[in-house]
């Protein structure tokens, strides 16, 4: 049995698959996007609870789920399952794109909102955060060879200011913006896992595990 | 064409001339109606705005008028706000009045009227009220919208604690609409079946954000909702105004709190001055300055107006403005003119006014706290004149200064620092001396103490010190000993000396000290006593000398045993004949030593009395080395002479002596004590310090004690010690002595005179047995060839028997005991009579651990016919033992399995003739001829025959 293993040892350099060298490709920039997602999802948790509770109730109650209204400028997250998997990585790459592009927008005006140094500060830090995913996202593009959309003169997105739009709605806005951000980030875990498992080379390598007992 | 216009116009205006003067005359007065009654609202405020115009009213004419306003709720016959509004009317005048609503405008249909009354004192008969206008409805909930669900007021800006009324309009009947407040559900009043009304009464500021309330229906997705802000706006507080050089007034205020307002919706301050009619912003939240002007205005009245988005709250300060005068600190401030004992001071003030004079305060400082206060008035320039002080010190002075008319505040202290200059020392040092005499030679070591610096008054550069010996008194020696020292050491020729030591600084020296020493170094024998300090001391007294005592000196060491000793004395006056002696220095468990001296006029000090003493005693902190003499055997002496009693930490007031023995009971003049391993002894008290020998009597000879000495000071004894083992000789031992030793040397005595006539003693004890082989007839018989002759020796002879004497000894039994003693003969030789049975086996074999020698059967229990081989009966005397051990075995053999065989104690027995195990049931071996283990020897078949030995007793038998 030693002597079999030894063998095999002794012909790994032979095996061309372990022996992998030049351009990695997109996968490491791919994983680095996820983890980045990640945890961006892991610090939107403490700030949205942070602001919420800004907000006042019903925004901080965990059960309050209002109707999307006023909200309908921010890019959807949701999708139907198949319609999800039977996008390609270049629509989904830049769906994911311009849903940060905007959200990152509505972030900053949050931003010049909130009264307090503390969230001024938490904000401004997570919109750092968020525009560092949003160049990972472009990064990954760019490996696999994708142009990056062009924002549409004109469509870029504001907050609503004035007395038109009252400060209850203004409040829900920021709610659903927390909310939608939140989902992003979910799905954006998940087109990215997608991706690196597409992106992944077959598995051709034989992993040894050697354990020297009696050594 | 143009005359028939001027004739028209001049009918017209006669019709009406006409007219008016009919009503004036026919008494139908001419009502002045409000017209044109519009209505708008403002949603954000809650208002409805009215306008309206009045008519009938002749040109240029003005007249006061009242107008009776109604609003209702809903309904026109629900009034909820009746108001007479005066104001002073012209002709097409547009006139305007607002009302709030506290219920949102949105939420129900309001409806408005109005009528006026001319309420002029010109023309009384016009006072009545004109016709009601027709309702003006006002109806906000037709342009809403179409949304299900609506909330208000919209986004309301209310202050801390006011009342606020909340409605929502639904579109629907059949949802149900709940409403919440920060989560909590809130009740309303139905006001009508689409239409519900919360009244929050004082609503409290909750978060910047705003309290959120909404409203949502149970089916559907609807949820609608407004924020309350909610803000605080405190009072303004503290609201003061000064100025400092009459151009200027600071006016500073506490500004309230105003939170719940964004930033540009928060409080702006208006200082404005009524005499003056100026108004100026406030750049600052809590301070102002106002110029002024320079026509000298005195009185000021100010109203400082705080307002926020909500409201504004003022406050008002009326004050003259010299009354408000707060000085700047005075300038120029110097320090001149400083001596040992005074300085002046000067400073100048700042102008408050052609004829003001203000009030200066100055305070003088030393050592930290203030020693002198002192108020002036000042025009421009100020001077004081500081008395009284300290040469030699460090001194600050400082000023400060009000308006002496009208005192409103002080101004700000000036300080400087200054030092007076040096005096000569005012006090002479105090010396002390210790003489010793050195190989004929006086050494006097002088001591001083340094002067405190009110004494010193300056820094003290060097010490003088001048001898005069008092044998020539014109001889004088000077000797100038630079500071810090505070000691000198002299050696004189003789001790008939006077000394003087001054001190001398920069400015003088200070009077002289005396001391005389004499020839008589004073060390006169005196009785050492003991004093008993405390936590504050010692508490010494003397006796008071008769005669001239110019007074007393008391000095001790505070390292007493060290060389350098740390002399200290204390000066004391003639009348004194106690004191107490205290010092940080003192140590526990530390004698100290006191030497009290008087002073002779001479200034000559002689040794009064010594005290010695600890401040606090210890017990002893170690235990005499104790010597043992003179044991006999009922008594020993201790001695302990070496210990120094004098070193301990306490006075030693005696010793006790424990002494530990076997005896119950202790001896007289000791008693029980418990030691501190709870072990208990006998104690013995020795109350004498002195006595340094103990005689412990009354003991048992030959007995074992154990004895341990320690002393005791007042607070107890010293350390327990380990004890020292003695015994008590025998009484008799010593009477042995004396018998054995002389007959020790009587025996030796008596060897040696054996030795020296040993030849003498061999003859006569114990002469020589010839040899019959070297005596000279054996010649004779070799000589004569006779061969049959020879000698006969022992060896040769053959024993036909030997008889062995069974002989008892002590308490030993044999089992053959009960049976008389007989001889028991062992038959060597072969003869026909002993024959008496089959052979023997012949083994002195223990075959229980010699089996191999057993296997090999080299030890034999072989079977010897009686005749080729001698017999040797061993026997035991018992005769049924070997018969019921015979039976045993003949049994178990029977009875063992075969393969249990070789785990029996038989095979202990297992013999050459009978050791085959296979063959074993079968085969038993034959008794006879191997017996049991018992005797492990050969066993003659015939058990009960008569020859047998007893070689083994009663113990050896019993397995």
């Amino acid at each position: 049995m030693l002597a079999c293993l030894c063998a095999v040892l002794w012909h790994l350099p032979a095996v061309p698959a372990l022996n992998r060298t030049g351009d990695p490709g997109p996968g490491p920039s791919i994983q680095k996007t996820y983890d980045l997602t990640r945890y961006l999802e892991h610090q939107l948790r403490s700030l949205a609870g942070t602001y919420l509770n800004y907000l006042g109730p019903p925004f901080n109650e965990p059960d309050f789920n209002p109707p999307r209204l006023g909200a309908e400028t921010l890019p959807r997250a949701t999708v139907n399952l198949d319609v999800w998997r039977s996008l390609n990585d270049k629509l989904r790459l830049t769906q994911n794109y311009e849903a940060y592009s905007h959200l990152l927008c509505y972030l900053r005006g949050l931003d010049r909102q909130a009264a307090t140094a503390e969230l001024r500060r938490s904000l401004a830090h997570f919109c750092t955060s968020l525009q560092g995913l949003l160049g990972s996202i472009a990064g990954v593009m760019a490996a696999l060879g994708y142009p990056l959309p062009q924002p549409l003169p004109g469509t870029e997105p504001t907050r609503a200011p004035g007395p038109a739009h009252s400060d209850f709605l203004q409040k829900m806005d920021d709610f659903w913006l927390l909310k939608e951000l939140q989902t992003w980030l979910w799905r954006s875990a998940k087109d990215f896992n997608r991706l690196k498992k597409k992106t992944q080379p077959p598995p051709a390598a034989v992993t040894l595990h050697l354990e020297a007992h009696g050594f | 064409m143009a005359l028939f216009s001027a004739f028209q116009t001049t009918f017209l205006l006669a019709l009406l001339s006409l007219k008016t003067y009919q009503s004036e005359v026919l008494s139908e007065p001419l009502s002045l109606a409000p017209e044109s009654l519009e209505v708008s609202i403002d949603s954000a405020r809650q208002c409805l705005h009215l306008q309206w115009s009045v008519h009938n009213l002749a040109y240029h004419q003005e007249l006061k008028m009242v107008f009776q306003i109604e609003i209702s709720r809903i309904k026109t016959s629900n009034v909820i706000w009746v108001e007479n509004y005066s104001t002073t009317v012209k002709r097409n005048q547009v006139l305007r009045w607002s009302w709030e609503s506290k219920l949102p405008l949105e939420c129900a249909k309001h409806s408005v009227r109005m009528r006026g009354a001319v309420d002029d004192a010109q023309v009384p008969e016009l006072r009545f009220w004109s016709n009601w206008t027709s309702w003006e409805e006002v109806d906000v909930q037709s342009s809403l919208g179409h949304d299900p669900l609506f909330v208000f007021p919209k986004d309301k800006l209310v202050e801390e604690g006011s009342n606020v009324t909340i409605c929502y309009v639904s579109r629907s009947h059949q949802n149900n609409i709940s409403c919440y407040l920060e989560g909590v559900r809130m009740h309303g009043e139905q006001l009508d079946p689409n239409v519900c009304v919360f009244h929050l009464k004082n609503v409290p500021f909750i978060r910047e954000t705003g309290t959120n309330i909404y409203c949502k229906a149970d089916r559907g997705d609807v949820i609608k909702g407004i924020v309350l802000f909610v803000s605080i706006f405190e009072e303004t507080k503290d609201f003061s105004c000064e100025t400092r050089d009459l151009k200027t007034l600071n006016c500073t205020w506490a500004p309230g709190s105003d939170a719940g307002l964004l930033t540009q919706l928060s409080q702006s301050y208006t200082l404005f001055e009524s005499f003056s009619g100026k108004k100026t912003l406030c750049k600052h939240k809590s301070w102002c300055n106002w110029q002024v002007p320079p026509d000298s205005q005195e009185m000021y009245n100010f109203t400082l107006t705080a307002e926020n988005y909500l409201r504004k709250r003022s406050v008002h300060l009326l004050f003259n403005l010299t009354h408000r005068v707060h000085p700047m600190a005075p300038f120029n401030v110097f320090v001149k003119n400083v001596s040992a004992t005074n300085a002046t001071m000067t400073w100048k003030v700042h102008s408050v006014g052609n004829y003001s004079t203000l009030l200066c305060q100055i305070e003088l400082y030393g050592e930290g706290k203030v020693i002198q206060k002192q108020n002036v008035s000042v025009k421009v320039n100020g001077k004081h004149l500081m008395k009284k002080l300290e040469p030699s010190t460090e001194y600050a002075a400082q000023v400060r200064c009000a308006n002496a008319n009208h005192f409103w505040k002080w101004s700000e202290w000036t300080r400087r620092n200054f030092t007076t200059a040096e005096a000569a020392p005012s006090e002479a040092p105090d010396v002390w001396r210790n003489v010793k005499s050195v190989q004929g030679h006086c050494v006097v070591t002088l001591f001083w103490k340094p002067l405190s610096k009110l004494q010193a008054n300056g820094k003290i550069l060097f010490y003088n010190v001048v001898l005069e010996n008092l044998d020539r008194p014109s001889t004088l020696k000077l000797l100038s000993i630079p500071a810090p020292a505070n000691g000198t050491e002299l050696t004189l020729d003789q001790c008939s000396y006077q000394i003087r030591v001054t001190a001398n600084n920069s400015v003088g020296t200070s009077p002289a000290s005396v001391i005389a020493v004499s020839g008589d170094p004073g060390n006169k024998e005196v009785e050492e006593e003991r004093v008993r300090g405390t936590e504050d001391g010692f508490c010494l007294s003397w006796k008071p000398q008769p005669g001239d005592v110019t007074g007393y000196v008391v000095e001790w060491c505070e390292r007493p045993g060290d060389p350098l000793c740390d002399l200290q004395w204390k000066n004391l006056g003639p009348d004194t004949t106690s004191t107490v002696v205290s010092s940080d220095a003192f140590r526990p468990g530390v004698r100290y030593n006191f030497r009290i001296y008087g002073i002779s006029t001479e200034r000559i000090p002689y040794l009064l009395e010594k005290k010695t003493g600890y401040s606090q005693e210890l017990v002893p902190s170690d235990n005499p080395q104790v010597l043992m003499s003179n044991l006999t055997s009922y008594s020993f002496t201790l001695s302990w002479k070496d210990y120094a009693a004098e070193s301990q930490p306490g006075f030693v007031r005696g010793y006790s002596l424990y002494l530990k023995s076997k005896a119950a009971r202790c001896l007289p003049g000791s008693e029980k004590a418990v030691l501190s391993d709870d072990s208990i002894c006998c104690k013995y008290k020795i109350d004498n310090p002195k006595q340094k020998t103990f005689v412990v009597e009354n003991l048992q000879p030959a007995s074992f004690y154990e004895f341990f000495l320690t002393p005791y000071t007042s607070v107890g004894e010293g350390p327990q010690g380990a004890f020292t083992k003695v015994t008590t000789p025998d009484e008799y031992s010593h009477i042995l002595i004396r018998v054995i030793l002389p007959m020790i040397f009587s025996i030796l005595l008596i060897m040696i005179l054996c030795y020296l006539k040993s030849q003498w003693m061999k003859e006569k004890c114990y002469p020589d047995i010839p040899d019959p082989y070297k005596s000279s007839v054996l010649s004779l018989i070799k000589s004569k060839e006779n061969p049959r002759l020879t000698i006969m020796n022992v060896k040769d002879c053959i024993p036909d028997a030997i008889e062995v004497i069974n002989k008892q000894e002590g308490t030993r039994k044999s089992l053959t005991e009960t049976e008389p003693t007989k001889p028991t003969y062992l038959y060597l030789l072969p003869t026909e009579k002993s024959h008496s049975g089959p052979g023997p086996c012949i083994c002195f074999e223990n075959f229980t651990y010699n089996q191999a020698a057993s296997d090999s059967a080299s030890c034999g229990h072989v079977p010897v016919t009686p005749k080729a081989q001698p017999q040797l009966g061993l026997l035991t005397s018992s005769e049924n033992g070997p018969k019921a051990l015979g039976k045993n075995y003949v049994n178990s053999l029977g009875e063992i399995p075969a393969g249990e065989t070789n785990l029996n104690y038989v095979s202990q027995l297992a013999s050459p003739m009978c050791g085959d195990k296979s063959s074993l049931p079968t085969n038993p071996p034959e008794p006879a001829l191997c017996s049991e283990y018992k005797t492990q020897m050969a066993i003659p078949m015939g058990l009960a025959s008569p020859p047998s030995i007893t070689l083994l007793d009663e113990g050896e038998h019993d397995h």
